[in-house]
């Protein structure tokens, strides 16, 4: 008996709010707006919590829950027809219950299995990766896949804007919040997009992580960690190799010439490090598909914003590579699509 | 044999024991929650008719003493006695003598129909057929025993037949109406034969019924006595604890279709029958003993039949009633088609095992749970499954008692479900998975939800009962939500409509609504033929940039009459008026755009309302409206209106903007004077009895507006270009009069009121080039047409235009009659919401009009969704409580005479006033009341004089005679009423008393107390 084939049915996301330029966060935090657009390039980012107010108006789970009901609704699918759920985050609502579960009761899903899994920018590639595995062993017909970050946690406003150094207020620029879903089975469902590969690597033996987000209890919430910190310059140096890694490593796996790819969606750090990563990939004639710039760096809800913008712009046959670097401890991934 | 044509089962409602609908039902499943209870004191006295099992009897009637039952328990479903007689025109007195098995599959079946997508009334007068399973008669034992008690209501209240026959009668279904009883299967039979019926062609629709009420211990001392009955009273199916039967109640309604035409409709499906089929014992060891061969060669053919092997079926939902030789029987037959099966186990359950043996309702109690186990793809457990018979050998059979929810795999998926009967009557069902379909919604497009009920008290609850779902359905389905609640909730009395683009938002409005279900007006049935609507078509000034461009944008049909127009003026105005106002662009306010695109916008809006079944009986249009209104009349061909008002515009923007208008606080009585020795200057706009427009050279006007100021009159400015309807537009009179040369003089087909001459058009006053040019100069007499319009009987005014300017005007010219009209502005400005069009099909509604709802949808949106059905009152009860004969009642209110007021719920907020609310109560009207209440069982204080006798109160030939009488005793004055007279000329209590009275003459002195009718 053959293997089914996997196919991505719909996507769905959810940006929280309005866009926040870059002339509100000057206003807010003191960032400059010359700066922001130089060195980081993003213009508009959403956020859960109301920046004026502080108030947190989503959480991770009903943003992801918004994003997961539109990718149903989008394949024609009700909450029953799901055999599974998977959600990559970086930051769930809280360590338990796990917000997948709770993103699963908002649905009206019960009885199937559930994964959360906890990763960077990598997660929702791992998360389709689940999710392929599991359809590919015929364990379920038609999984919901769901990645999101929400940093509402790590945005600071009592403080006084001057006393910002620029690496604090880098993260104001760059970080963003939102979710998106997918929907995958092994029916030929709503786009009918086929998921030929998804690939995912840990590279960071010996390497010091790019990225790290702390988290604090009762036990330790007044030491001196530092709350979340970045390597900018390792993630510089490292994203665009591992970037180009994946990029062959998926090609050549589907047994596809870079003049055959129409689009590419490469990993989406900031508007300006996207572009450049982008331009550096050999795919000359693939559309590049970038949204940071536009949505900020919402981590695990990116690459199914990609995906959106994606199928926004495909129409007809065509193949498709997405790329996704986490630089905390290092992972490579990335998904190869193909419609006939 | 080739495979039959799919039954889909695509609406449903029931209350089982421990569900009071089919969410709680299914959830109780999942749960594996037990359903039973004590025997409810309502019912009888347990205790009084109990007799434990000795653990070592000595003998057997030691063991199974007579007269008594050897369990307190049971499953019971709750309120029982509750109905809404009342939603269905029925009488209390009426209601308490109906069998409520009768009153609930009335609501179950009309719960059923909304919950399939479709208003119950579209339903009527169709051949949807009545199949109702039912086996118990225990009402007519308790009801029939005292023959002295017996009335004419006795005979509609019992019986088998009236279960069905009653829904048909009061949904007014003209298919097949017949009751089933072959017992414990008589449910799965009604399902049997509805698909048949469905199949033949004999109906379209078919409700396929069970009910079951226990009110007397006669079955359970029964089973007792036949070694039938479980002690706990729970049926412990295929367990090595089973011990016999419990009891159990249930009413449940499918509504079923032939699937092509489910599917035509966009109807949602739960489930297929693939195929049913009976079959009996024959003569087996006894006639209530089941028959393994039977059975088995029943379910063997069904299958055959069905196409399908024991290696598709996923589970079976079994008889299963927890009787030794039962259990052992149904798992051999069963066990002979599966124990060859390739792959796993087939998944066994009954939902017995919740709360006991429905008798009449059982096969459709367990029909139900494998149609919402395929619906939700999991097969909920089975209780007792833990401590299965290892004497069944199930897992030899492959069959594999269900102690855990089944999550079924997506594509589709067969199950099965038995129902046997105690004399042998056997049933048995193959159901599959429906079909996927995918209807999407517009994204983010609005609609109007609407709500209606039979009272005040019940729009509240009914309010609520949707809120609480809405905000957990996808956000794309907001307009086919909508459109269903249209056409499903909207032909009852009290309404209440919301319109919204998000559910949140829609939600928080139906909450709203809720908190004052007051307000909403009470629409009597006879309200819509007298209806009679006015289009009022605003003028010049209401213009301004993407006016109405929220209706383009969702509302299809004013698109299509927007770009229609757009095409038909663009050789004459050399650009895109369509674009011009959705561009934004501010040109609008030049003249020569400004009127070709109010003409535009008021003849799309009023094209597309009137698509939607709201036209107009009167039209009526201010200055450039008059145009729009021409069309609609009939009067002027929509090219000659474009050409006529692109060439006025033009003409117009073409004078010198050397004038001006003014809005004078007075009568036009009182400016005329003024206008005297001002040759510039004209009266412009005869707006109200002190709203006047007058229009010329700015000079002229500054001093009149001097003059104004210093007698202390308030004027005010107008924001125009040039001084319309002046002097100063004489020099294009002439050129436009040649433009109207080749307008056909042609009488409208609607009356119009016009502008121009004050008044309704008569048949000498055509609409011809002269009335045209006229137009330009001569003032618009807006107060004498608008207040003739208003005096002419109507009962709507539609502004039709881009703001509400009219609308406060006609206010304030409305005459003081006690019957206001009701005042509408299809777009009141820039600040209106993007859903307009769909506030306004709302309020057009609660204000009593029927508009075409399907025309405010796109096409992709008009798709059935499910919304929660009616919630019904449950104030009134009625009930009798079971006793021995011989032995004296232990509580029988019995039904409720003319002074033991049905009971009423505490929940009871309504706070209706009885009719008539002055302060001195006429004697007469109170009598009358009194009376009406006390022959059909009525609360007083729900009876108003706007009731109608037949459909409000139940009032039939019966029972008008019995009233006669009793008028005739309490008012002997009058002598014999002529029966055809009462018959005839009465709808309403209010007319009644008005007849009574005219009768009675105003003089005559009238009992008051209502002892004196007795």
């Amino acid at each position: 008996m053959t293997a089914p084939t996997v196919h991505l049915a719909s996507v769905g996301t959810c940006l929280p709010g309005d866009p926040v330029d870059n002339a509100t966060l000057a206003k807010l935090v003191g960032v400059d707006e010359t700066w922001a657009e130089m060195f980081i390039g993003n213009t508009t980012r959403h956020f859960t919590v109301d920046l004026p107010t502080g108030e947190v108006r989503h959480t991770l789970a009903d943003i992801a829950a918004t994003a997961a009901g539109r990718a149903l609704a989008e394949a024609g699918l009700e909450p029953y027809d799901i055999d599974c759920l998977v959600l990559g985050t970086a930051t769930p609502d809280q360590l338990m219950p796990a917000t997948v579960n709770l993103v699963a009761d908002r649905l009206g899903i019960d009885n199937v299995p559930t994964y959360q899994l906890q990763s960077g920018c990598a997660g929702a590639v791992q998360a389709l990766d689940v999710a392929r595995t599991l359809l590919l062993a015929e364990r379920c017909g038609t999984v919901l896949v769901i990645g999101g970050d929400v940093c509402a946690k790590h945005l600071e406003r009592d403080f006084d804007p001057g006393s910002r150094t620029s690496a604090e207020l880098v993260n104001y620029v760059l970080f963003g919040d939102g979710a998106g879903a997918a929907v995958l089975s092994v029916e030929a469902l709503g786009q009918r997009v086929v998921i030929r590969q998804v690939l995912n690597r840990l590279v960071g033996l010996g390497r010091e992580p790019g990225q790290v987000v702390d988290w604090f209890g009762l036990g330790d919430r007044h030491t001196d960690r530092t709350a979340v910190f970045e390597d900018y310059k390792a993630i510089e140096e490292a994203v665009p190799v591992l970037a180009q890694q994946m990029f062959w490593e998926l090609m050549e796996d589907v047994g596809w010439g870079t003049h055959e790819l129409d689009f590419l969606l490469p990993p989406q750090l900031s508007g300006r490090m996207s572009d450049r990563i982008s331009d550096g990939m050999p795919a000359p004639d693939a559309r590049r598909v970038n949204v940071v710039r536009h949505v900020g760096n919402n981590g695990n809800a990116l690459p199914f914003l990609q995906l959106e913008e994606l199928l926004r712009q495909w129409d007809g046959p065509g193949r498709a590579l997405a790329v996704a670097i986490e630089s905390s401890k290092w992972i490579k991934s990335g998904v190869a699509l193909e419609r006939s | 044999m080739t495979e039959r044509a799919p039954i889909a089962v695509v609406g449903l409602d029931c209350r089982f024991p421990g569900a009071r609908d089919a969410r709680e039902y299914w959830s109780l499943l999942m749960d594996g929650r037990d359903g039973t209870d004590r025997v409810p004191s309502q019912r009888w006295d347990a205790d009084r008719y109990h007799a434990a099992s000795p653990s070592a009897p000595q003998s057997a009637s030691e063991a199974r003493p007579p007269g008594r039952s050897n369990t307190v328990r049971g499953g019971f479903i709750q309120d029982p006695d509750a109905f809404d007689p009342g939603f269905f025109g029925i009488s209390p007195r009426e209601a308490a003598a109906m069998d409520p098995q009768q009153r609930l599959l009335l609501q179950c079946s009309w719960r059923a129909i909304e919950d399939a997508g479709v208003a119950p009334q579209d339903l009527a007068g169709t051949d949807t057929g009545v199949f109702v399973g039912v086996m118990a008669n225990e009402w007519a034992y308790l009801q029939l025993a005292d023959y002295d008690r017996i009335t004419a209501r006795y005979g509609s209240g019992n019986g088998y037949f009236m279960g069905a026959n009653r829904v048909s009668y009061h949904l007014d279904l003209k298919g097949p109406s017949l009751a089933v009883d072959t017992a414990c299967s008589s449910s799965l039979f009604a399902v049997h034969l509805a698909s048949g019926s469905l199949r033949s062609g004999e109906c379209d629709y078919a409700l396929a019924a069970g009910t079951n009420l226990i009110m007397t211990p006669v079955i359970n001392i029964f089973y007792t006595q036949a070694g039938l009955s479980a002690p706990d009273g729970r049926c412990k199916p295929f367990s090595a604890s089973a011990d016999g039967i419990g009891r159990a109640e249930g009413v449940a309604v499918l509504v079923l279709r032939r699937l092509s035409d489910a599917l035509a409709d966009r109807q949602q499906v739960y489930a297929l029958l693939k195929e049913t089929g009976i079959n009996q014992d024959g003569r087996s060891n006894g006639i209530t003993a089941p028959n393994r061969w039977a059975q088995q060669r029943l379910i063997e053919s069904v299958w055959q039949r069905a196409g399908v092997t024991a290696d598709d079926i996923r589970f079976v939902e079994a008889h299963g009633t927890g009787t030794l030789l039962g259990d052992f029987i149904e798992a051999q037959a069963l066990g002979e088609l599966t124990s060859g099966r390739s792959g796993g186990s087939v998944g066994l359950g009954s939902v017995k095992s919740n709360f006991g043996h429905a008798e009449g309702a059982a096969g459709i109690a367990g029909l139900i749970k494998a149609v919402l186990a395929l619906h939700h793809r999991t097969v909920p457990p089975s209780r007792f499954a833990a401590d299965a018979n290892p004497r069944l050998d199930l897992s030899g059979r492959r069959l594999s008692l269900l102690k855990a929810p089944l999550r079924l795999p997506s594509g589709t998926v067969h199950a099965a479900v038995s129902s046997f009967g105690m004399g042998g009557s056997n049933a048995h069902a193959v159901l599959a998975s429906a079909p996927r379909t995918v209807h999407r919604g517009r994204d983010r497009a609005p609609g109007v939800f609407t709500v209606s009920a039979r009272s005040p008290e019940r729009l509240r609850a009914n309010l609520l009962a949707q809120a609480d779902v809405l905000t957990r359905r996808p956000e794309n389905q907001l307009a086919q939500l909508c459109w269903t609640s249209n056409r499903v909730k909207s032909r009852l009395p009290y309404r209440a409509a919301v319109a919204a683009a998000d559910l949140p938002t829609l939600a928080a409005g139906l909450r709203k609504a809720a908190e004052h279900p007051e307000e909403a007006t009470r629409l009597d049935g006879g309200r819509r033929a007298a209806a009679s609507v006015a289009f009022a078509f605003t003028g010049q000034g209401a213009q301004h940039p993407r006016m109405a461009a929220s209706w383009y944008r969702w509302w299809p049909a004013y698109a299509r009459h927007f770009d229609e127009i757009d095409k038909v003026l663009a050789p004459h105005t050399g650009r895109s008026v369509r674009d011009l106002v959705l561009d934004g662009d501010p040109e609008v306010h030049r003249t020569r755009w400004a009127q070709p695109a109010l003409f535009a916008v008021g003849y799309a809006m009023a094209a597309a309302l009137v698509e939607s079944g709201i036209g107009p009986s009167y039209v009526l249009g201010h200055s450039i409206g008059e145009f729009a209104a021409a069309c609609l009349a009939g009067a002027l061909d929509v090219p000659d209106a474009a050409r006529l008002v692109a060439r006025r515009g033009a003409l117009m923007e073409a004078l010198p903007g050397d004038g001006g208008m003014l809005a004078v606080s007075m009568g036009a009585a009182e400016v005329e004077p003024l206008l005297v020795g001002r040759q510039r200057l004209g009266l412009a706009a005869v707006n109200g009895p002190r709203s006047t427009v007058v229009a010329g050279d700015l000079g002229e006007l500054a001093s009149l507006e001097q003059e104004l100021d210093e007698r202390g009159v308030a004027a005010r400015r107008l924001s125009v270009s040039h001084a319309f309807h002046s002097p100063l537009m004489a020099p294009v009179v002439e050129e436009f009069r040649r433009e109207c040369a080749d307008v056909p003089a042609r009488g409208p087909r609607i009356p119009v009121f016009s502008t121009v001459n004050g008044h309704r058009l008569t048949g000498e006053e055509p609409m011809n080039a002269g009335y045209w040019a006229r137009q330009i100069t001569a003032p618009v007499r807006f107060a004498d047409a608008a207040s003739a319009l208003l005096a002419a009987g109507v009962t709507h005014v539609v502004e039709i235009g881009p703001r509400a300017v009219l609308t406060p005007l006609l206010a304030r010219l409305e005459p003081d009659t006690g019957h206001p009209v009701s005042l509408h502005a299809a777009h009141p400005g820039e600040h209106a919401p993007d859903h307009r069009p769909q506030q306004l099909f709302g309020e057009l509604w609660c204000a009593g009009l029927a508009p075409e709802w399907d025309v405010l949808y796109a096409e992709a949106d008009r798709v059935p969704r499910r919304l929660p059905p009616y919630v019904f009152d449950d104030s009134f009860r009625a009930w009798r409580t079971g006793t021995a004969p011989g032995l004296p009642e232990l509580s029988a209110p019995g039904p409720p005479d003319a002074d033991t007021a049905v009971r009423r719920g505490a929940d009871r907020g309504e706070s209706c006033p009885p009719a008539p609310a002055g302060d001195l109560p006429d004697p007469l009207a109170v009598l009358t009341r009194q009376l009406v209440c006390r022959v059909g069982g009525h609360d007083p204080e729900h009876v108003h004089d706007h009731d109608r006798l037949h459909e409000d109160l139940g009032f039939d030939s019966i029972r008008v005679m019995e009233l006669k009488a009793r008028i005739e005793d309490a008012l002997p004055r009058l002598g014999t009423l002529p029966i055809e007279d009462l018959l005839a000329g009465l709808r309403t209590v209010g007319d009644l008393v008005g007849f009574l009275r005219d009768r009675h003459g105003a003089a005559a002195p009238v009992p008051t107390t209502p002892e004196g009718t007795r």
